[in-house]
């Protein structure tokens, strides 16, 4: 692995961190208002959550970009390779289901999403969930396939 | 980079035999292109063609034109 990986991990590993404790602390707080009837409880968790899904987003992002910066060509077209070729695999595979999913008598099939719920947005992230699986599953593969493929002995 | 095994072209270097005249490792290498040790061996192995940038810093650090290092299969 590239010497110049190791800052990345290490501040990206202390970001998430930080994004953890703000988070853990801020809830706290939340909580204390909840407790005390100032704020109402969904409305906090929710509005707590969406500010940590985007920070923790954002801060992928920027993680990703500095990933990118500090490896050099061959392993970037790795990734490009891997997005490209498995993440179209992963999304033809997750077509399969959409399409399958989309007709009439796929109606009549009952399963919970996750955690026991039925509801349609718990639908929507579990579909939403197994796509990105699906991606990240041909990725990992195009990736190593690629890499091997050329960097071995 | 990849435009020749696009093309259905593959090309030859003399990377392996230039490192060897000057007794360097592939990590030596590495470190003069500012590349990994296993791009290096990418490259000598013919397995992986440099972008016009890489092969400009390779044509550098040997100190010969590009298209003495590098040629069409």
């Amino acid at each position: 692995m590239s010497k110049r990986l190791w800052p990345v991990i290490g501040k990206s590993l202390l970001g998430l961190i930080a994004i953890m404790v703000a988070t853990l602390i801020v809830g706290i707080g939340v909580g204390f208002l909840v407790a005390r009837g100032v704020v109402d409880e969904d409305n906090a968790i929710l509005t707590l959550m969406t500010i940590f899904a985007v920070v923790l987003m954002i801060g992928a992002m920027v993680v990703s970009v500095a990933w990118m910066r500090a490896i050099d060509e061959a392993a970037r077209e790795a990734h490009k390779a891997a997005w490209f070729w498995g993440g179209c695999s992963g999304m033809a595979v997750g077509g399969v289901g959409i399409v399958l999913a989309s007709l009439p008598q796929a109606e009549a099939l009952q399963f919970t999403a996750f955690d026991g719920r039925t509801d349609p947005v718990a639908y929507m992230a579990a579909g939403a969930f197994a796509m990105m699986m699906l991606m990240t599953l041909g990725y990992v593969i195009v990736w190593a396939w690629w890499w091997l493929a050329r960097t071995r002995g | 980079m990849v435009a020749g095994a696009d093309a259905g072209l593959s090309m030859n270097n003399r990377l392996k035999v230039l490192r060897a005249e000057r007794n360097w490792s592939q990590a030596d290498l590495a470190d003069a292109l500012g590349v990994s040790r296993q791009t290096v061996n990418a490259l000598e192995t013919g397995r992986y063609d440099p972008s016009l940038p890489l092969a400009f810093r390779i044509a550098k650090v040997f100190g010969h034109p590009i298209e003495s290092i590098f040629s069409e299969d």
